[in-house]
């Protein structure tokens, strides 16, 4: 605003009006088809859930062992799983540890591995060269392998510990990845033009390249985002883990092993349930990031 | 000559990295909540061993004598390191480490390898289609069920063919490697048997990768269909095949670079299908001894599992300046 403000006014409703109509045609690319729309809305509920869930329900959970595997009926919309506690409130209670746990991962993430690679790539010696030395570090140790490991020193009570790991484990990808973009736009005429011209190296970084690796980023950071939520939730399926509340990879973890629900159709709502919830949040994800893609880059779009 | 160097450069890299984890495992090890080796050590004490027979016992199991001052026992550990000694099982007790890995390790590199060769070629041929064809139902069709298929997990995946093609219509068998039945050797029986027990992990891991190839197949090649240089070679009328050829050459930088990253993914996938198919591998060997407090095994299993990423980052890093000469020019 401290720009616009020194402008005469025509120049500033001219500027204004430029913004305005920017965000109207993104607006327009978001609800183009009703599968992003719904994307959207999913996103948005799975968000408030986690947001209020656990406010919505007391502490414990209520059990009730003469209504166990109940059928989806009013008072229980999901049925009960193998203790008579409501599918849906296990549901609603459990979003908060899944998606903020894959939250804080997916922002360590972003903001490590978007730097490194952004300052890798542009500056392949000085910078590069020890930056990429632990990023390969960080990348040669898979992650999944490494979180078993940790899991028996660590503990992955709260999803801050989880989301720190996670994190810290798991922003190589992104690292490497704008790495290399970064270092073939580097060659690209218009970055050495911008550099011909004398900006300063923060300057064709934020301005020139950047832009070029965001879609890219955005599009790997939500498939990233997915990859967090399976691979705690699979932690908590394999049941190495010790958890303090339930949530939707605990859910899976008994809906399998103690319930059989591979076998035994009485328990099917109790494994579909988060299932169910974890496949919307992934699609709704990706179909975002394509949302993302076209935004960032206007030569995708449809006329 | 500059080649040889930046080799040599590399596999020092490697084996400094290796060393690191080495060491990591060590105080990991010696960090663990009531430290395994020190409890074993006062349980062969309260057994009735001799100091040195309890020392001589969890050297043998642990690569390290707890009793040492800690400079001592790190430097006998990495000393049986590099005698690729990695200790002996707690659990089957005598048996060395390095056998028990030695024995899971090839189960999992043919269930790995197959699928991350189907699934690249299936999911860059159908990234591609989508990508081209982007504007139309089959593009965003491809797309969809790309989507979807990566939004599976792999855990679930597993279950579920194991459900429908081992229980519901028992097509295929419910785990395991091979049938007690045949003789193993070259004969048609056994070789038939271990393809039919191998089809359903390696559909498994196959599916857990092909969506994410689909996915990033088709961004990266949207993104370089943007390019000018795309558009000037549609405008002089050179050969559709032959655009197609510099598409797929551009975009497979961002591709090579999430394939050297699969080969780390897939040990993860690797735990789970191996968990539900019953397959002993490396991935299943892991899970094993972290439930048995093996820990032994479970740092040989994950040393092992560094190493071979540790390496196959090597070959692709290898292969990266063939696949993009703008890379080789700086």
């Amino acid at each position: 605003m401290s720009v616009t403000a020194s402008l005469p006014p025509e120049q500033l409703q001219q500027a204004l009006s430029r913004s305005r109509a920017r965000s109207a045609s993104r607006w327009r690319i978001l609800v183009r088809t009703p599968g992003r729309v719904i994307a959207l809305a999913v996103v948005i509920i799975f968000t408030l859930m986690a947001l209020v869930g656990p406010y919505l329900y007391p502490k414990n959970l209520p059990i009730n062992a003469s209504d166990i595997y109940a059928p989806p009926s009013l008072a229980h919309p999901l049925g009960t799983d193998f203790a008579g506690t409501d599918i849906l409130a296990l549901i609603v209670t459990g979003a908060r540890y899944v998606l903020l746990a894959a939250f804080i991962a997916a922002v360590v993430t972003l903001v490590i591995g978007t730097a490194a690679g952004l300052g890798a790539g542009y500056y392949p010696r000085s910078f590069g060269r020890p930056i990429m030395r632990v990023t390969d570090f960080v990348l040669a140790i898979p992650g999944f392998p490494l979180l078993m490991v940790l899991s028996t020193i660590w503990s992955f009570g709260s999803p801050l510990q989880m989301g720190l790991v996670l994190g810290i484990t798991g922003w190589g990808g992104i690292a490497r990845a704008v790495r290399a973009q970064t270092l073939s736009l580097r060659e690209r005429g218009f970055v050495e033009a911008a550099r011909g011209l004398g900006l300063p190296g923060r300057r064709v970084i934020g301005t020139e390249i950047l832009p070029n690796v965001a879609p890219y980023v955005s599009m790997n950071l939500m498939i990233q985002l997915t990859g967090f939520i399976y691979t705690e939730v699979g932690l908590f399926f394999l049941g190495i883990v010790k958890y303090s509340s339930s949530n939707w990879g605990v859910m899976l973890n008994n809906a399998v092993f103690q319930a059989d629900a591979l076998t035994n159709p009485r328990s099917l709502s109790y494994l579909l349930s988060p299932l169910i919830c974890i496949l919307a949040i992934t699609i709704s994800l990706v179909t975002l990031a394509n949302v993302g893609d076209e935004i960032f880059n206007p030569r995708l779009r449809r006329i | 000559m500059k080649l040889t160097r930046w080799i040599a450069v590399k596999i020092v890299t490697g084996l400094i990295m290796i060393w690191v984890v080495a060491s990591a495992m060590f105080l990991l090890l010696r960090w663990m909540p009531g430290n395994p080796a020190q409890t074993r050590y006062a349980e062969l004490i309260l057994h009735g061993d001799t100091p040195q027979q309890a020392q001589r016992a969890t050297a043998a199991l642990y690569g390290f004598i707890p009793k040492q001052p800690l400079i001592e026992q790190y430097g006998h550990y990495i000393w049986q390191l590099l005698h690729l000694n990695l200790g002996q099982s707690i659990q089957e007790e005598g048996v060395p480490v390095s056998h028990i890995v030695a024995t899971a390790a090839p189960w999992t590199l043919i269930m790995c390898l197959s699928g991350i060769v189907a699934s690249f070629l299936i999911g860059v041929t159908l990234g591609v289609a989508s990508a081209l064809r982007r504007m139309t139902k089959v593009g965003d069709g491809i797309t969809w069920v790309g989507a979807i298929i990566n939004g599976i997990p792999t855990y679930i995946v597993a279950s579920l063919l194991l459900y429908v093609f081992a229980t519901e219509w028992a097509i295929f068998p419910q785990g395991g490697t091979v049938s007690i039945l045949y003789t193993p050797g070259w004969n048609a029986g056994y070789i038939g048997n271990l393809i039919t027990h191998a089809v359903l992990p390696v559909t498994a891991y196959t599916l857990s990768l092909v969506g994410a190839w689909i996915l990033t197949t088709k961004s990266s090649v949207i993104s370089v269909l943007g390019d000018d240089f795309i558009l000037a070679a549609e405008l002089r009328g050179i050969r559709p095949l032959t655009v197609a050829r510099y598409i797929l050459r551009n975009a497979m930088l961002p591709l090579f670079t999430i394939l050297s990253l699969a080969l780390g993914l897939m040990f993860s996938g690797a735990v789970f299908i191996e968990d539900v198919f019953n397959y002993p591998g490396l991935g299943q060997q892991l899970l094993t001894s972290l439930n048995d407090n093996d820990y032994p095994v479970l740092s040989g299993a994950f040393l092992l599992i560094i190493v071979s990423v540790i390496i196959a980052n090597f070959l692709a890093d290898l292969a990266y300046p063939l696949i993009d000469p703008r890379v080789r020019r700086s």
